[in-house]
């Protein structure tokens, strides 16, 4: 029983961790906490809907669509709304991507509907039996993608002069100006990038774990996974996400069902006492 | 809190609102009308007019319980309206969203009392706004016409102007499902999966006492949160359990990852759901694991069916809501609420040619056996604010289309 409850929490685990890598994405090169994430991760899945559902499009084509859709809506959250905020206090860009969130999830409720929508899965979700455990291949994919996004996110952050350029106008935008780099072309990248993430993530979540307007509650633990990763690391994302699955899986197993999210928030508070930077953040000195 | 729709209607003249947006839209201007002047005696009634609240989240979470109701209320009210009105006045209707809110709600249930002074209440349509309103629906004597939601906190024990018919409520369908199960699926081992929420409380308790006074053991009882996404540790010892039945007591969502997450780990008992489950999408939701599921259902044909009752109530649906037909509706909840819609209407005009709010609560307590051809009868007496205590099985076919079976459910202790 143990395995397969492991197996299957590493699922719910690989959600948590594609939501918190968004998180992590828009906090390392903007500054920002986008507390609207989980409700971005459900606007984009249905922007695939609506392009099935309405315009009646291909499933492939409506992806494709989607795709292109989020990268204008990350424009659009950058230019119409923190770009305007860019010289408001942290706090007002918190809670404008709170209000956005609240905007994109009402809309959504108003214009497809409070019912849920059927959305097909990209694999098979026919489970297959592999060394004693049972395996979904529509899990699987979830988990590859988180960890492809991973490594992709790293490469660019760590490998390229851009990622650089990223890390530095978050840095110290002034600074980062006088040696040259566009910060504002930098953001509209990193909120596009966030917006096209949020749309792969919804639509490989969307088809497990049902899609309405209120898909977006799932933003929360993708948020937790995020704290206890670090926030500021990427690889902290995902295994913050895998080790939240797995902890939630352990206090529904040996403790109570009802209070396995009591437990696992305990484990993520104390952990936070512990390692206030999380399992893999480092912390920053600001020496004067 | 916000007005959504007020809509007045002069006489022998039904407003055709082209979708429920442009329904919403018009409120502000239909204000002057629905300022009629009203009789000095009854709140709400004047020579031309009944004015009637209509309550509901018609935003935030619990919408898709508020916007039925309205919906299929506004169909019943504007039918009735072009069908000469009741007892020669129009019914007037001030639409409230309490945003899904218990304080909103409790508000605005104020205002369509003190404020708007509406001769009775339709709604509200969620069981966490109703039940915050208990204190409201003691302190007033304004009629309140449930149609929607199934916490049984608003009926048990009842409250003089608070009646409901529609659903059954979550007490009542526990024990129409254990004795279901039972009877007619011939179980003998039965587990059960419910929400640690209220709704799920009450029905899986219910359930659970059911099985108890007819002396069968539960196999296993396991809960879960609503915003759960993995089941395997709960379906894992279920399986165990080796049970012939799996009844799943919660919300669509969980719902119908609990039955797909059955599947996959092997579960090979049947599966048997609660009313929330009763949507026409359900089973595209849950996808192929959905065949052979039952689900209990308060309604007497399906929405989708082919039976005149839902053809004729779908067509009205989709040329009044253009906009929620796209949205694969008419739905569960608007056709309990129009279901509800017309015993109200019917008690209406009942309630005599000089209607009081006494009299209405007579006309109600009246009903007898009131059939709708989509819900399942009604009956209210002087004791009885429950007005139905049946229900149907719905069993979901391979090509994942519904299909109602025979049997009726009901909760034989209901009184009469």
């Amino acid at each position: 029983m143990l395995a397969q409850v492991l197996v299957s929490s590493i699922t719910a685990g690989a959600v948590y961790a594609l939501i918190a890598l968004g998180f992590v994405l828009i906090h390392k090169g903007t500054g920002v906490v986008h507390f609207g994430y989980g409700d971005q991760v459900t606007f984009g899945a249905y922007l695939v809907l609506i392009g099935q559902a309405f315009i009646g499009l291909r499933f492939d084509v409506a992806v494709a669509g989607a795709l292109v859709a989020s990268v204008l809506l990350g424009a659009i959250i950058y230019l119409a709304f923190m770009w305007p905020l860019r010289n408001a206090s942290l706090l007002a860009r918190i809670i404008a991507s709170l209000a956005l969130g609240t905007v994109l999830r009402e809309f959504l409720r108003s214009y497809m509907g409070p019912n849920a929508w059927p959305f097909p899965f990209l694999l098979s979700s026919t489970s297959v039996p592999v060394g004693g455990v049972l395996i979904v291949p529509a899990n699987l994919a979830i988990v590859g993608v988180a960890i492809a996004v991973l490594v992709a996110l790293y490469l660019i952050f760590d490998r390229t002069i851009y990622g650089k350029a990223i890390l530095a106008a978050c840095e110290n935008s002034t600074g980062a100006s006088l040696v040259g780099v566009h910060v504002s072309t930098v953001f509209l990248l990193i909120w596009i990038l966030a917006s096209v993430l949020a749309t792969v993530a919804g639509i490989l979540v969307a088809p497990l774990l049902t899609l309405s307007p209120d898909m977006g509650l799932i933003g929360i633990k993708g948020f937790t996974a995020a704290v206890l990763g670090g926030f500021n690391s990427l690889p902290g994302a995902v295994a913050g996400g895998i080790a939240l699955g797995i902890l939630e899986a352990l206090a529904g197993t040996y403790v109570s069902s009802a209070l396995k999210d009591m437990i696992s928030y305990a484990i993520l508070i104390a952990v936070i006492l512990v390692r206030p930077q999380g399992l893999f953040g480092e912390l920053t000195l600001k020496k004067v | 809190m916000s007005i959504l729709s007020v809509c007045g209607l002069e006489k022998g003249k039904v407003w055709r609102m082209s979708s429920f947006k442009t329904a919403i839209a018009s409120a502000l201007a239909a204000v002057a009308l629905s300022a009629a002047p009203l009789s000095a005696q009854e709140p709400g009634v004047s020579d031309k007019s009944i004015k009637i609240g209509i309550l509901g989240s018609l935003t935030g979470p619990l919408a898709i319980f508020g916007t039925g109701n309205l919906a299929g209320a506004t169909i019943a009210f504007e039918e009735a309206n072009a069908a000469g009105g009741i007892n020669g006045r129009q019914i007037e209707w001030v639409s409230l969203d309490d945003e899904s809110s218990p304080p909103k709600g409790i508000a605005a249930f104020k205002r369509l009392v003190d404020q708007e002074k509406v001769f009775a209440i339709f709604g509200p349509g969620a069981s966490a706004v109703g039940q915050a309103l208990i204190p409201s629906f003691k302190a007033s004597k304004t009629p309140v016409f449930i149609s929607v939601f199934s916490t049984p906190a608003v009926t048990e024990p009842p409250i003089r102007t608070v009646f409901r018919t529609g659903p059954m409520n979550d007490r009542q369908q526990g024990i129409a499902i254990a004795d279901y199960v039972i009877e007619h699926l011939k179980a003998k081992k039965i587990s059960l999966i419910r929400q640690t929420d209220e709704y799920g409380k009450r029905g899986g308790e219910a359930v659970v006492a059911r099985l108890k006074e007819l002396n069968v053991a539960l196999a296993n009882e396991e809960v879960f949160n609503l915003t759960d996404t993995d089941f395997t540790a709960q379906l894992t010892r279920t399986i165990k359990a080796e049970p012939d039945v799996l009844i799943i007591y919660g919300y669509p969502n969980p719902s119908a990852i609990i039955t797909r997450q059955a599947k996959q780990l092997g579960l090979k008992a049947k599966i048997m759901g609660a009313n929330s489950a009763g949507s026409r999408k359900y089973p595209e939701i849950v996808g192929e694991a959905a065949a052979g599921t039952q689900n209990i259902v308060t309604l007497q044909v399906l929405p989708e069916g082919n039976d005149p009752a839902a053809v004729k109530f779908r067509a009205a649906f989709e040329k009044r809501f253009p906009d929620l037909a796209r949205q694969g509706r008419p739905d569960l909840g608007d056709v309990l609420a129009y279901g509800g819609g017309l015993a109200f209407v019917d008690a209406l005009k009942r309630a005599g040619d000089k209607p009081t709010q006494e009299s209405f609560i007579k006309a109600l307590e009246g009903l007898k056996d009131f059939q709708t051809g989509l819900t399942l009868p009604t009956t209210f007496s002087a004791e009885r604010r429950e007005g139905n205590v049946a229900a149907r099985i719905v069993e979901v076919q391979s090509d994942l289309s519904r299909k109602l079976l025979p049997a009726v459910v009901q909760d034989k202790s209901a009184s009469k």
